[in-house]
């Protein structure tokens, strides 16, 4: 820090916590922001191509804040019933995807873990399928919500196979569980292939669930994220700490106090919980969970105490503006989300992996 | 604080690998912890931390059994330093050193506080990592890191470090500066120290005591003189070992002798003249090539005195610092009628062992065949104006053989001296 002589060093590092801090608050109103952008960009808002009709920005407020006002009522339902829920699971989904993925990465100790890593896309995706074929998802009304609570529950326990696997007598071993969780995710795909092949009608329903899409959000969707994002992103923000330690390895963390197999197990079902329940509801988006916490891990270090909340937001603005810009940019149609953050996040990605490396070589 | 051990025992399924092992440590004691591999070092250290949950109450801190201690109060009294730390992840080395503040930190809602900054500065000063706190972990040297682990030790303010071969990956330098360290800490802060070793020097030259375990049991205990004998190694390593006193330290310090499986032993006697250790490395050659040697005349205390009693070889001892007796020199006229050769080291030559340049001389004129090891390129050995030399050129020039180096007098010794 160039003109600072003078200042003892040690509050340098107590200035860069809060510096960091400052990260946090940042990114929330980011966040804030970034909801109230993306409720209006759309097919119908004041941000978009105008195509049926465009929405005045005033009209637009005041649908969102339900303020009295002389507008059209499909406005309002709009609004309630479509943008506000989808915007609002983007993030939630988004936050619980990164953040299950850092947790993930801690507890593998592996930076190319994801959130999937265990088995739950591929366990969610047959659940799906297995409501299409057995005509369940097409029940009227009950469909909607049978779809993802199959999808859920075939995500649970697959993680749960996958967990039995790779442990022994209670101790998990990391290795064991990503090698099961591998050979488990090939086995479920191979199984929704082959039911895919032989029922091609299904077939759509499937390349929408593989690439992941909001567009059937609802409010009990945003409910169900709510509370499995909130657990979810609690425990792991409050077992940060025992994370950095059992990054130094399982000796090294039970020497600090922490207890490495209860937090490992429990990690798992943490983030087993939050990604079911976002598959279930969305499908698989990839990408969120593996490179957010990866690009926020350059910017503000490993330490977990920084990086679960810092995640854990990037996620839910990175999802929001993947989304509106996948429904928006060849509207009406809809790319399915998981392009748009592969896309996107790719090469933002490996753009600030390089600069790191070339700034670490001078 | 002081631990104890008692009557310890440990399985692995059916395996034992730890068997009755009793001691106890003392406050601000440096113990080491050795053997061979697969012997329980490690498994030890695991059952004193807790990580490996022994049966019974068998180990206690301060009188109180470590199973009736919480997980921060068993952080609180042991740190541990294992062999090497790596992650792929992008901590700064201040953020490794604070991990040691974990089991101090109230909850888990509660950020560090300014006492815990300041216990991260202070444990980085002492181990002189504080210049690198900003810089990522991974792109320290192997020393650096290791010092900043053992600086994540101290900020967790530990009674003891428990140590799991800490150097084992680390070059010689790296090895003494992480040594002395822990070493420094444990002196000045009187936290014990209990450290798994490979190193026997290291080891002998750290430790107040050696525990040395072998299969699972505790062999023996005691302070490294009494603990590293020949014998002890001998018995848990396999391995023929000399011991000696380094003479800096006072630090006994363990040499091992090749293992390579002797040559035929054909016996063929050889006499060696030699002294001031130049004679050791042609001991080794003649006997790992089945010679038998006798040697002389040679001062007790000589280096060459000790390598031949090392090497349990026959020699002409006098007084220290005497010059050679008539009767030992006639004693070493005696070895070498009853050697086949004689083999003259390039040993400096003063006023008081010339006699042993003399003997060589008359075991020429008696038909010996005399072989001659030249010094060193550019070192002198002459030490009586130049007597030496004269005799050395006069012995050449009546038939003595001069010899390349060590391997070419055993290509010449075994031809009987044929060039």
């Amino acid at each position: 820090m160039p003109g600072q002589e003078g200042d003892s060093s040690d509050t340098d590092f107590q200035r860069a916590r809060r510096r960091r801090l400052l990260i946090v608050v940042l990114l929330v109103v980011l966040l804030a922001v970034s909801v109230l952008v993306a409720l209006l960009i759309g097919t119908l808002g004041p941000i978009g191509p105008g195509d049926p009709e465009k929405i005045s920005l005033g009209d637009a407020l005041r649908a969102i804040f339900k303020l009295p006002g002389d507008r059209p009522h499909y406005y309002d339902v709009v609004f309630w019933e479509v943008r506000i829920p989808r915007v609002l699971l983007a993030g939630l989904v988004g936050a619980g995807l990164a953040c299950a993925g850092a947790a993930m990465q801690a507890v593998f100790r592996n930076p190319m873990a994801d959130p999937y890593i265990v088995g739950v896309s591929s366990g969610a995706s047959l659940g799906a399928v297995a409501a299409g074929l057995t005509g369940l998802a097409s029940i009227a009304v009950l469909g909607s919500v049978i779809t993802p609570a199959l999808a859920f529950a075939t995500a649970l326990i697959t993680v749960f196979v996958v967990y039995f696997l790779g442990s022994v007598k209670g101790k998990v071993y990391v290795d064991t569980l990503l090698l099961s969780g591998v050979a488990v995710a090939a086995f479920l795909g191979a199984l929704v292939s082959f039911l895919i092949y032989f029922q091609s009608q299904e077939y759509h329903r499937i390349i929408f669930w593989l690439l992941g899409s909001l567009a059937l959000a609802s409010w009990p969707a945003v409910a169900v994220l709510v509370v499995a994002v909130s657990i979810g992103t609690g425990a792991v923000f409050l077992f940060s700490r025992d994370l950095n330690a059992l990054l130094l390895g399982e000796e090294t963390a039970h020497n600090l106090g922490s207890n490495p197999e209860m937090v490992k197990t429990l990690m798992l079902v943490v983030a087993a919980i939050m990604t079911s329940a976002a598959v279930a509801f969305t499908g698989v988006i990839g990408f969120v969970g593996l490179i957010v916490p990866h690009m926020v891990r350059l910017i503000v270090g490993a330490d977990h105490r920084m990086l679960v909340p810092s995640a854990t937001l990037t996620g839910a603005i990175f999802l929001i503006w993947a989304d509106s810009i996948a429904r928006t940019v060849i509207a009406p149609t809809e790319l399915p989300v998981g392009i748009i953050t592969a896309l996107c996040g790719g090469p933002f990605f490996l753009y600030l992996l390089r600069r790191r490396r070339l700034g670490g070589a001078t | 604080m002081r631990l104890e051990v008692n009557d310890l025992s440990f399985s692995f399924g059916d395996k034992k690998v730890l068997r009755d092992i009793s001691f106890e440590v003392a406050d601000g004691e440096f113990i080491g912890l050795m053997g061979p591999n697969g012997s329980g070092k490690t498994t030890l250290l695991r059952c004193v931390m807790n990580y490996l949950e022994a049966g019974a109450d068998s180990i206690r801190v301060d009188g109180k059994s470590i199973h009736s201690m919480s997980p921060v109060e068993l952080a609180r009294t042991f740190a541990v330093v294992p062999q090497s730390s790596a992650t792929d992840f992008t901590f700064t080395a201040y953020d490794i050193v604070m991990m040691g503040r974990i089991p101090h930190i109230e909850s888990r809602l509660s950020g560090a506080s300014r006492s815990d900054d300041a216990a991260v500065k202070y444990a980085m000063e002492r181990t002189d990592t504080w210049q690198f706190a900003a810089r990522p972990f991974f792109e320290l040297s192997g020393g650096e890191r290791q010092r900043v682990i053992v600086a994540r030790a101290i900020a967790q303010r530990p009674k003891a470090l428990l140590l799991d071969e800490p150097t084992v990956y680390l070059d010689i330098n790296g090895q003494f500066e992480v040594m002395d360290l822990i070493k420094r800490i444990n002196r000045e802060e009187s936290i014990s120290v209990i450290a798994v070793l490979h190193d026997v020097n290291l080891a002998a030259r750290y430790c107040d005591r050696i525990a040395l375990l072998s299969h699972g049991r505790l062999e023996a205990i005691g302070a490294p003189k009494e603990v590293l004998t020949p014998e002890n190694i001998q018995s848990v390593y396999g391995v023929d070992v000399v011991v000696r006193k380094n003479p800096f330290t006072n630090a006994v310090y363990v040499m091992p002798h090749t293992t390579t499986p002797l040559a035929h032993k054909h016996g063929t006697r050889v006499h060696l003249l030699c002294g001031g250790g130049t004679g050791g490395p042609i001991m080794k050659a003649l006997l790992d090539n089945g010679f038998s040697i006798s040697t002389g005349v040679l001062n007790i205390l000589d280096s060459d005195f000790e390598n031949a009693e090392d090497l349990h070889i026959t020699s002409v001892a006098e007084a220290p610092f005497a010059p050679i007796s008539e009767g030992n020199h006639a004693e070493n006229l005696r070895l070498i009628d009853g050697s086949s050769a004689v083999v003259v080291s390039p040993f400096p030559v003063g006023p008081g062992n010339i006699k042993n340049l003399e003997a060589a001389r008359s075991a020429l004129r008696s038909g010996k065949k005399v072989y001659i090891v030249p010094p060193e390129p550019g070192k002198s050995i002459d030490f009586v104006d130049g007597q030496a030399s004269k005799i050395i050129t006069g012995l050449i020039t009546s038939g003595a053989i001069r010899v390349n180096d060590i391997d070419d007098l055993l290509v010449k010794l075994s031809n009987g001296g044929s060039t």
